[in-house]
């Protein structure tokens, strides 16, 4: 990944703030928000009650999903077959699916008519169940854990006739829009169930990233089709990163093509903007077992190792949910380019609060549960301890 | 020496012949030629002693004027060899005069030749058919077979980009070809020929992974040295010998576990076809691929499948365009019936059962069939990878035999003895450094013990067995270069 940005990206860059003035006056507008913190050590017994806990000191969930269409979007990047360490992939990257299941449980709880659990799976067709029978998980604990549960696997039209478009309210200032899988659309509720952890390109993939996995590689992968979407997902979603290709012309296009191509400016704004054009309604963040450095290990700043923080943390708006994340995690929310965890991206979580979607200051927002400084978990820490154990 | 199973080969060019034939090559030097002079004089054959090495392939005829002079030049060493047990094999190549070149072969006492095309009736020597794996003569009176178009196992360099959208790389492996062809021509032992990438610096775990990649198939790489290593070794250059000694300690290490050659593939999934003629290129790409997708599987050759038992078997790829004869589509379609998946192609004409419902996005329309399925390709020609992981999805992880987490630049291919209580799983790691993490193995079945043999450790190691939630065991395996076999007890 590139590290500079060209003069030409630069005043791109200008353009986009400029494109961006018109959302920051959302600002100002964006709500504040409940957010709980929760120590929970295990995926044991310990974790339904955690939840509904966590759920009633934010409000509650009936109020929001009694009788509705639940999409839950996990999150289960990464190739299938990686093992980091020998950890599962649901003690590192994915959410786990004891996570999933008491999740779908106290949804079905609080009255949800239909809880739908969606993903973009890596680049591949393969069903959520057949992902999930390929990690020995057992689907069926899931889809048994409420009434009315489905899975889809949002990497193509899947079960849809055609693909959903979402617009940038703001207008957008890489997309105006996005075409995503139709459960995005079907829901009544949208819910984040991510993971707490970092990323290469843009420093933490939080509620906020995670929503990234919705685009479907049909038409914004490496194979996606020149006019329509392609049948089958085929390669990864690096036009995103890097422009290197445009979407299936069926989708909306870039608003402009000499905007910086470099990821850490691309990644985190094409985020909010999904966040934006698909509002998430809640955020919950799975930090019972995860994993330092991300998926990738750009650098070698970010040391990959399985952690285990033992912490969730759940929220109404995935801006200000993403910033009690990222202070648990040992960052600043209020953090932007060139502080970490931003080294080398701009903040999703402040574009995302330019947007309206929630507010990053911790004071600005009724924080409840267990005190951040009870359950913080460095993860630079953990890094710079497996660096210097490298060192010696 | 006679040509045999035990026969354990290895390239020995030198003479006039093997510097006619490269001289004009770009960076051929005088010095290149010296070592190719070098390893005519009986002395050079210290290089195989003390190793499992009994038989020297050498260039014998190729249609050149160097022909005769290399006949000539070659018998103080054929006769030396002789005397120290070695086997020699004459390769006869392009326009070669090949009635000639037997008779000469015969009189310098050759133990065989090696040659294209079909064997001549009478020889009065053996002859090796040397072919390429999709013209492999199965038929012939030797106990070996020769496959001229091996390829250097590895990573390719050149970008090939991923095997699939999965993220796997690439490999280059000669598995599919060498499982074909042992599957062909059951009785014979497969030699396969490859020579190391020209121009580059070759290390010992790359020449244990060109031994390792025929051998852990049940075949015998015909071991070929770069130019920079013999040179080495004609000098006595101390790392040029270590590499050699590992090289030679993989080959020895197979020839002490040769207990898995009598064992036969195991994987709930069969492909079916003839591989040969226009089937070649579908069929040897799907068992190609297989690994890559990481789905053990068998291979039934289609003149036999109407005689071939399908017990255990959970789905059929029937690869082959040409429909089956009566009796094997009857036998196809009972198995279906009966509760498999058969995989067909999309001329597969009148398809039975009834339409099921399918995911649209893959690549069968999936048909029911008494207890059981049909499942035919779409598409004419069809991404053999998009086939292959359908294939898998259809079938489901839900009866998964083994999976392979982690190891990402490995194959694993999985043998199980006749009764099935033994099983090997061979792990070949294509990149040849030890990846970041530990390979993770999850079988179906429990076992009662799996134990790590390798080239790269000094004595077996017991591997933990670990009980799955959701059932099946898991085990980790220690970080290897190269090549490892997990031999399996039930």
């Amino acid at each position: 990944m590139r590290q500079h940005l060209t003069r030409r990206e630069l005043l791109g860059a200008g353009a986009g703030a400029l494109l961006a003035a018109p959302a920051l006056s959302r600002a100002a507008a964006a709500p504040t928000a409940r957010v709980t913190v929760a120590k929970c050590k295990t995926y044991g017994p310990e974790l339904v009650p955690t939840l509904e806990k966590m759920f009633d000191q934010v409000g509650g969930l009936s109020g929001l999903v009694k009788g509705k269409t639940v999409a839950l979007k996990v999150n289960f990047i990464g190739v299938r077959s990686a093992r980091l360490q020998g950890a599962k992939m649901e003690d590192t990257f994915w959410i786990h699916p004891r996570m999933i299941g008491a999740t779908v449980h106290l949804l079905g709880k609080a009255g949800a008519r239909r809880i739908r659990v969606v993903e973009g799976v890596w680049s591949s067709s393969e069903t959520v169940e057949e992902l999930m029978l390929s990690q020995n998980w057992r689907p069926n604990d899931i889809l048994n854990a409420a009434d009315n549960v489905e899975f889809e696997n949002t990497n193509y039209l899947g079960k849809g006739k055609k693909y959903s478009r979402f617009m940038v309210p703001s207008g957008g200032w890489i997309y105006p829009g996005y075409d995503l899988n139709h459960s995005y659309e079907d829901c009544d509720v949208f819910i984040s169930l991510a993971k707490l952890k970092e990323h290469a390109a843009t420093g933490v993939t939080l509620s906020m990233k995670n929503v990234y996995g919705a685009t479907p590689p049909t038409i914004y992968g490496q194979g996606a089709g020149v006019d329509e979407p392609s049948i089958r997902p085929h390669g990864s979603r690096s036009l995103f990163h890097d422009a290197n290709r445009v979407p299936s012309k069926s989708a909306p296009q870039q608003k402009d093509m000499t905007l910086p191509k470099e990821a850490g400016y691309r990644l985190p704004r094409i985020v909010a903007e999904i966040c934006s054009a698909r509002p998430v309604h809640f955020a919950i963040i799975d930090g019972i077992h995860s994993v330092t450095g991300a998926e990738t290990n750009y650098g070698g700043f970010k040391p990959q190792a399985p952690v285990e923080p033992g912490v969730l943390i759940a929220g109404t708006t995935c801006v200000a949910t993403d910033a009690v994340a990222m202070a648990v995690m040992g960052f600043n929310p209020m953090a932007d380019r060139g502080t970490a965890p931003f080294e080398t991206a701009d903040s999703t979580q402040r574009l995302g609060e330019d947007l309206g979607l929630g507010l990053r200051d911790l004071k600005k927002n009724e924080v409840a549960g267990t005190p951040i400084s009870e359950v913080m978990f460095s993860y630079r820490a953990v890094a710079a301890k497996i660096l210097a154990a490298k060192k010696a | 020496m006679a040509l045999n199973a035990e026969s354990v080969p290895m390239r020995w060019p030198a003479g006039p012949l093997d510097i006619a034939r490269h001289e004009k090559e770009k960076g051929f030097s005088a010095e290149k030629a010296e070592v190719l002079r070098q390893w005519l004089a009986p002395a050079s054959l210290a290089v195989v002693q003390n190793t499992p090495v009994n038989f020297l392939v050498v260039n014998w005829a190729a249609g050149l004027p160097a022909d005769a002079d290399q006949q000539q030049a070659l018998k103080p060493l054929i006769e030396k060899g002789r005397q120290a047990g070695l086997g020699f094999v004459g390769l006869i190549e392009g326009e070669a005069n090949k009635p000639a070149a037997l008779a000469a072969a015969q009189s310098a006492g050759l133990s065989a030749v090696a040659m294209d095309g079909d064997t001549p009736g009478s020889t009065g020597v053996p002859v090796i058919p040397w072919n390429k794996a999709a013209q492999v003569r199965p038929t012939t009176n030797s106990p070996v077979l020769g496959i001229s178009d091996g390829l250097w196992p590895g990573v390719p360099e050149r970008n090939l980009g991923p095997a699939g959208p999965t993220n796997l790389a690439w490999v280059d492996s000669n598995g599919a070809a060498l499982l074909i062809t042992r599957t062909l021509a059951p009785d014979k032992v497969v030699w396969i020929d490859y020579d190391p990438p020209p121009q580059t610096k070759v290390t010992a775990e790359q020449y244990m992974l060109a031994v390792a990649d025929a051998a852990s198939y049940g075949a015998r790489w015909v071991v070929s040295l770069d130019d920079q290593l013999r040179a080495d070794l004609t000098a006595n250059k101390q790392p040029a010998l270590d590499t050699w000694k590992k090289a030679a300690g993989t080959l020895a290490f197979f020839e002490q576990h040769k207990q898995a050659r009598t064992y036969q593939p195991m994987g709930p999934v069969a492909v079916v076809s003839n591989f040969a003629g226009a089937d070649w290129d579908f069929g040897k790409a799907a068992v190609n691929l297989l690994p890559r997708v990481r789905q053990p599987f068998q291979i039934i050759v289609r003149s036999r499948a109407v005689g071939a038992s399908f017990a255990g078997l959970q789905a059929i790829f029937y690869v082959d365009h040409e429909a089956p004869e009566p009796k094997l589509r009857e036998k196809l379609t009972a198995f279906a019936k009966g509760g498999g998946t058969l995989f067909v192609r999309s001329d597969w004409p009148n398809p039975e059962g009834t339409p099921a419902p399918a995911e649209p996005y893959l690549l069968f329309n999936v048909r029911s069939l008494g207890k059981g399925r049909l499942a035919v390709c779409k598409e004419d020609q069809p991404v053999v990878y998009d086939a292959v992981s359908d294939v898998q999805v259809i079938m489901s992880h839900r009866n998964d035999l083994l999976r392979l987490y982690s190891a990402s630049s490995s194959n694993f291919f999985y043998q199980t003895s006749a009764q099935g209580r033994q099983g090997v799983i061979h792990l070949l790691n294509y990149s040849h450094r030890p990846g970041s993490d530990v390979a993770v193995f999850y079988m179906k079945e429990p076992h009662k013990s799996a134990r790590l043999v390798s080239p790269e450790i000094a004595s077996p190691t017991e591997l933990k067995l670990e009980p799955q939630d959701g059932g099946g065991q898991e085990f980790a395996v220690p970080k290897l270069a190269v090549y490892g076999a997990i031999e399996l007890e039930k």
